[in-house]
């Protein structure tokens, strides 16, 4: 089996790369995430109680929730691991700074390959389709229900808006530019499926996309897309994201080199593993809030 | 708490009942949304349905129905309160939480996650939900 939820909400890093990079988008969405470490304190936290008795019974209710496989708790975590599944660098040791200090972008160029545009749009097609099977699976919702997702994003808060934040802003904006959903959306519609196939996150995940072949598969991701863009396009223009302020706000963490800017996306890539990490702290959320509802 | 030792007690085994019913079966009994309230469904799983509630767009407070067929000590510790709302067994769960037990098996709880949201609240809450709609379930 894999590892115990509470162990890994107890590992989740409270310095690293991805937290620093998530601290960045703060500014976006003011007070929303905070990154709450530890399987107890986020007992504590999410149900305000307590109580030691409480406490263990929520948690040992929570541990069971998770382990049972029929609920699909585990399936969330596993998609929320695979999409960051890939040579990362994200731990704040590999990345030679002393805390407190910048961390020195230059030394990474060598080692990052801008990805070409093609495969960094799969990426966030990808990556949002993720989200939505997890929500779903999380929720108990089919697995194809694009349109409750949708309605759900209106609500999305904490840490589920900050990943979502985080999807728009270095995985979108920065990557591919302020003009992204929309060449997202033209991109998307000439891919076939032989080109999906080529992605390393669908490799992984495509087992438990709905559609019974890779081109049903693409239109889920197609659909996908489309369905949330409306709702990215307002949210960009609610919070007043541009790449000026997004960089800006990195700069506080990352000693970026403005004329190294094409490189700042696959930075981002190989040093945050921000869907793992967010998506933990969701799964946790939901799976306490359940268990002190079926104490 | 002793977590390792907790883990490795419950591996695996089934978490809900098989005779649990489905969370959706309960949404028809939770309460409407009212004034500035807002009633927004969250998760839905066998034997257990949660809505978030919603006041001018903050949470103030979480909505559950759990199916105790799946842990009857849940439904057990109703036998220690004399206490009654809208003539069910009442019990507090914890310092935030008040549940009532329908029909001697569907747990309703409300949980507050404001501090404006306190137990009169609670109590008012949990009386919207259509109980004996509840308690006629099969």
């Amino acid at each position: 089996m894999s590892r115990p939820i509470f162990e890994l909400v107890d590992n989740l890093p409270t310095g690293n790369m991805t937290v620093r990079a998530l601290q960045a988008l703060d500014m976006i969405v003011p007070g929303q995430w905070e990154n709450l470490v530890g399987f107890e304190a986020t007992i504590k936290a999410i149900t305000g109680e307590t109580d030691q008795e409480m406490i263990q019974k929520i948690g040992e209710r929570a541990i069971h929730l998770y382990n049972d496989t029929s609920q699909g708790y585990q399936r969330a975590m596993w998609l929320y691991q695979k999409v960051d599944d890939a040579d990362k660098l994200t731990a704040t040791a590999a990345l030679g700074h002393k805390i407190g200090e910048k961390i020195p972008f230059l030394s990474f160029l060598s080692r990052i390959t801008p990805k070409a545009d093609t495969a960094q749009t799969v990426d966030l097609g990808m990556k949002l389709v993720v989200e939505v099977v997890a929500f779903c699976q999380i929720n108990g919702i089919p697995g194809d229900s694009v349109g409750d997702f949708v309605r759900a994003l209106a609500e999305y808060s904490g840490e589920s808006l900050m990943r979502m934040t985080a999807l728009i802003c270095f995985d979108g904006l920065i990557p591919l530019g302020p003009d992204f959903l929309r060449t997202t959306h033209s991109l998307l519609e000439r891919l076939s499926p032989a080109d999906l196939e080529k992605n390393r996150i669908y490799k992984d995940v495509e087992s438990l996309l709905p559609g019974d072949s890779p081109s049903g598969k693409l239109g889920f991701v197609t659909q996908s897309f489309d369905a949330t863009r409306e709702w990215m396009s307002s949210f960009i223009a609610d919070r007043g994201i541009s790449l000026d302020r997004v960089v800006g706000s990195l700069k506080h963490y990352v000693d970026i080199a403005d004329d190294k800017l094409d490189y700042l996306g696959g930075f981002l890539d190989l040093t945050t593993n921000y869907y793992e990490h967010t998506g933990t702290q969701t799964l946790a959320r939901s799976l306490i809030q359940r268990a002190v509802n079926e104490l | 708490m002793d977590q390792a030792q907790t883990n490795q007690a419950i591996q695996k085994t089934p978490s809900t009942s098989g005779e649990a019913l489905p969370g959706g079966t309960f949404n028809p009994f939770f309460p409407d949304d009212e004034g500035a309230f807002d009633v927004v469904y969250a998760q839905e799983k066998k034997g257990f349905a949660q809505a978030k509630l919603k006041k001018e767009r903050k949470d103030v407070a979480v909505l559950s129905v759990f199916d105790t067929v799946s842990d009857s000590a849940t439904a057990e510790k109703y036998q220690q309160s004399d206490e009654t709302l809208a003539g069910y067994p009442s019990v507090a769960v914890g310092s935030n939480g008040t549940a009532i037990l329908v029909g001697g098996r569907f747990q309703v709880q409300v949980r507050s996650s404001d501090d404006s949201f306190g137990p009169s609240d609670r109590a008012d809450w949990l009386q919207k939900f259509d109980l004996d709609g509840l308690a006629s379930l099969p």
